[in-house]
């Protein structure tokens, strides 16, 4: 929290109704602790080594009959796998498992840096790495389509095959674009752009609902505008579980739709 | 709320072109995220993905194991539980038989003591009645021989003299057997 009030420290409560900083990057740009590293990246970091720690505390002696922590974890886990990577790919999608699984962990922990105390930043809600993710689903999904149909991949796209003669060019434009453009943009921009909201809603809601309140004795009443801002930003702040949830969930599942529409041309 | 993020966003741009650089991933965070994302990828794909399905091999194959565990215990309990209702049957016909053979043996000695009772009775009555029969015949007798000597006792009188005893008393005796056959 610090971070955000020091972002909208200038505020000027007495004429305004809302606290905002003059420019939005103050939300999402840290000064740089040492040399390049800023706290985005420590964060980075942080999701990485938490991925890594609870996978590892859950499989490195599972137990038959699971504690609960195992329960949840294997939950997640079987989901992904199954629902996910086996439920949309097919049998062949046990291969992309480990891959779609490590998106989803490392993109729902970074979601939930959002709302997680003292944290309260998505390391998602920066380009790099919804934009990092989203070339590499790109990247996997145009490699397994090669390796699975050849050149004949993109034969299928620009010439799709079950579409009237007259449609195909039309047709055909369309698919070329939407899946080698379309796709890798969308994925990204759409988990950037709701972690992005999302930070500017709560850190513009939560700051000013406490600096509001915080400065009742110099403004009086109108310090109650604090408490409709204070109590938005709670409510949102449950909705941005959801949306954390969510948003790592359609990743990875536009992921392996996209995957799958690779290894399965027939579909 | 969204307008106020919206609006945010857009005066943020017109101002110092901040959405834009909003749009451009830092390099700082690019490298990070690239080796954060490339550990988590080889973890998950060395160990992990082993792991899980090491997990799940285990439980599969612990559970198989269990539920054959329990098929064959019922399998055991239902042989015990037949050879159990087995022995039932085969106690129930016992204890039938042995009832069955009490009650024949005790009919056998109810009809053994009756007959044996009826024959005794029966003899009893038998000898009674060949002590009364018997009875009658020497009381028969010894009135046959008073009639005979108070018979010669009074023709004596009659007579006089003494008769030759011997002689009259088979007379009478004769008269008397004429007499009982007469009868």
């Amino acid at each position: 929290m610090d971070e955000l009030i020091l972002a909208v420290e200038e505020c000027d409560y007495v004429n305004e109704v809302v606290c905002k900083p003059a420019n939005v990057l103050e939300l999402f740009e840290f000064p740089p602790l040492f040399d390049s590293i800023n706290r985005t990246v420590f964060l980075i970091g942080l999701a990485a080594i938490i991925v890594l720690a609870v996978v590892y505390v859950t499989y490195r002696k599972p137990r038959l009959v699971p504690t609960k922590f195992q329960a949840a974890v294997e939950a997640l886990v079987g989901f992904v796998k199954d629902e996910i990577a086996v439920g949309i790919i097919g049998p062949e999608g046990a291969r992309y498992a480990p891959y779609l699984l490590s998106l989803f962990l490392f993109i729902l922990v970074g979601n939930l840096f959002e709302v997680t105390p003292l944290i309260n930043f998505p390391i998602t809600s920066r380009m790099a790495i919804p934009g990092f993710l989203a070339f590499l689903t790109y990247v996997i999904f145009l490699v397994a389509g090669i390796r699975k149909q050849g050149f004949g991949y993109f034969k299928d796209i620009a010439w799709p095959p079950g579409v009237p003669v007259a449609m195909k060019p039309l047709v055909g434009i369309i698919e070329l674009f939407s899946i080698l453009f379309v796709r890798p943009f969308s994925l990204a921009v759409r988990l950037f752009a709701n972690m992005v909201a999302g930070h500017v809603m709560l850190s513009i809601l939560l700051a000013s609902g406490v600096i509001f309140i915080g400065a009742v004795g110099e403004i009086g009443l109108r310090s109650t505008i604090g408490v409709a801002w204070l109590g938005m930003g709670l409510l949102i702040y449950v909705f941005e579980i959801i949306v954390s949830v969510l948003q790592a969930y359609i990743f990875t599942l536009l992921s392996a739709v996209y995957i799958q529409t690779s290894v399965n041309p027939e579909h | 709320m969204l307008n106020a993020a919206l609006s945010v966003l857009l005066a943020a741009e017109e101002e110092e072109g901040g959405g834009i650089d909003l749009l451009l991933p830092a390099p700082a965070e690019l490298i990070a995220g690239i080796i954060a994302f490339a550990v988590v990828f080889f973890f998950m794909w060395k160990w992990a993905w082993p792991a899980i399905n090491r997990s799940l091999e285990n439980r599969q194959k612990a559970i198989s194991g269990q539920l054959g565990e329990a098929e064959a215990a019922k399998v055991e309990a239902q042989s015990l539980l037949d050879d159990y209702r087995s022995q039932m049957a085969d106690a129930k016909s016992e204890a039938n038989r042995i009832v069955e053979e009490a009650r024949a043996q005790a009919e056998t000695l109810r009809s053994d003591l009756v007959s044996r009772a009826e024959s005794e009775a029966d003899q009893i009555v038998a000898k009674a009645r060949e002590d009364a029969a018997n009875e009658k015949a020497r009381a028969l007798q010894e009135a046959r021989q008073e009639v005979a000597d108070l018979s010669i006792d009074l023709a004596e009188k009659v007579v006089g003299e003494n008769l030759d005893r011997e002689a009259q008393r088979g007379l009478i005796d004769r008269y008397l057997t004429d007499l009982e056959r007469m009868a």
